[in-house]
């Protein structure tokens, strides 16, 4: 509840733990691609999802359904974590999960921009970082993305806004204002990390994370072709780029591939290396990352059984799930066939 | 030197031997207390894991109260002590 007094890691690892053999396996997965999507919905409330379907059942239909079903549901299981977890334990989870918050203020912002009805905005909100209700209603509140900008003020993203609100007033396009949210975030998740026997993998974990983000990010503006700064999008914290290097990596896919291949990642990541450099397919490429990224989690739950590592490994698996059912439905709803549906899942 | 000191070491030996730093009672008692005070830092992670698993699934409920009592076996083996003395 708090991040005062001691950590409980014993509690809050054996209900996780529970959880996360109650997620959806091989087994289920493979039904599922099968499945319409008035199906899968029904599916889900026979399982975990239950009360959320339910909940939600007389307002939306089909692929509405389910993909507010799974937002709703993975926020009240990761807000479950956050108000089990004491003390220490608290702040390594609470590093995470304030993904959830970025994505929240990057929603916002975007509905304001779009002029999107409440309703709406507040439909696509996670509830799952550490804002509070009254603070998510004051901001879907907000008229003026200045508005919501000052009632963020004391959040880890007030600075890094108000000096992008600037450009954004310059330019206009709101890309300056979400790389400022995203910036803040991972800038974060390594600040002021006390760093134990047990937390040495936590941190691995999070370079990781912010390494494969800088990958991702420099390919993406690699392919695009876009005139933009790589740069402008670093993330500081990572241990495989730096800045300076990523500019010139970025334009130059080869050198950026054997950079990575080089790495610590190469190992797990060979594969789909290759396939990258084979078939010009940034979406295997990143979904490899995901992959790797799970694996890599997965490992971290059973070396130190009474650290924070179960409990983001568990994390991780959810979101995963959360992704794969997501694309089942919409790739079902789009009339792909199962086998073409099941290659684009992340499962471990 | 050494021969010096001698006679004063074995006095000092046979007292040491005569009156133990604390009698064997006090220290069979002493045994068993800090024995059930490691029972209870173990069954403190125990019971707060054990809570966990039946707050998500009742039917572990045994399984829980079993393992949350099972470091009380060590009090029980300090027991012996206090009949040994």
């Amino acid at each position: 509840m708090s991040a005062a007094g001691g950590s409980n890691p014993e509690y809050v690892i054996a209900r996780v733990r529970a959880r996360r053999s109650a997620l959806f396996g091989d087994e289920e997965y493979r039904k599922l691609v099968r499945m319409g999507p008035a199906e899968i919905a029904r599916f889900m409330e026979e399982s975990e999802y239950e009360t959320e379907i339910n909940a939600l059942g007389s307002r939306f239909s089909g692929v509405d359904l389910i993909e507010y079903g799974l937002n709703r549901n993975m926020a009240k299981q990761f807000n479950d974590i956050l108000d089990w977890a004491d003390g220490r334990l608290y702040d390594l989870i609470a590093r995470y999960l304030r993904k959830f918050d970025a994505w929240n203020v990057k929603t916002v912002i975007r509905g304001i921009y779009s002029d999107a009805s409440r309703d709406e905005v507040e439909t696509d909100l996670i509830r799952a970082g550490e804002f509070d209700d009254r603070l998510l209603s004051r901001l879907l509140d907000a008229a003026e993305i200045e508005e919501a900008i000052e009632l963020l003020s004391g959040t880890m993203f007030a600075d890094g806004l108000e000096a992008a609100y600037e450009d954004y007033e310059d330019t206009g396009v709101l890309v300056p204002l979400e790389n400022a949210v995203d910036r803040a975030f991972y800038e974060q998740l390594l600040e002021g990390l006390v760093v134990g026997e047990e937390t040495k993998q936590y941190r691995e974990f999070l370079e990781a994370e912010i390494d494969f983000r800088n990958a991702r990010n420099a390919l993406r503006i690699a392919r695009s072709g876009a005139d933009l700064d790589p740069t402008d999008y670093f993330i500081e914290g990572g241990t495989l780029f730096r800045a300076a290097e990523l500019a010139s990596l970025a334009t130059n896919t080869d050198e950026l591939v054997s950079k990575v291949r080089d790495s610590r990642y190469g190992d797990r990541l060979s594969n789909a290396l290759s396939d990258l450099e084979k078939a010009d397919s940034l979406i295997g490429f990143e979904r490899a990352l995901d992959a790797a990224l799970l694996e890599y989690a997965d490992t971290l739950g059973y070396v130190f059984p009474l650290s924070v590592t179960p409990i983001i490994s568990y994390i991780l698996a959810k979101e995963r799930e959360v992704d794969n059912i997501r694309a089942i439905a919409r790739g079902r709803e789009a009339g792909l066939d199962p086998d073409a549906i099941e290659e684009e899942l992340v499962i471990q | 030197m050494i021969e010096a000191i001698e006679p004063l070491m074995a006095v000092l030996q046979s007292e040491a031997a005569s009156s133990p730093a604390i009698e064997a009672p006090a220290a069979a008692a002493l045994s068993v207390g800090i024995a059930a005070f490691a029972a209870g830092y173990a069954e403190r992670g125990i019971g707060s894991a054990a809570m966990g698993a039946i707050a998500e699934d009742e039917d572990l409920f045994v399984n829980g109260l079993i393992l949350t009592v099972l470091p009380e076996t060590l009090v029980i083996l300090a027991l012996v002590v206090v009949f040994l003395v």
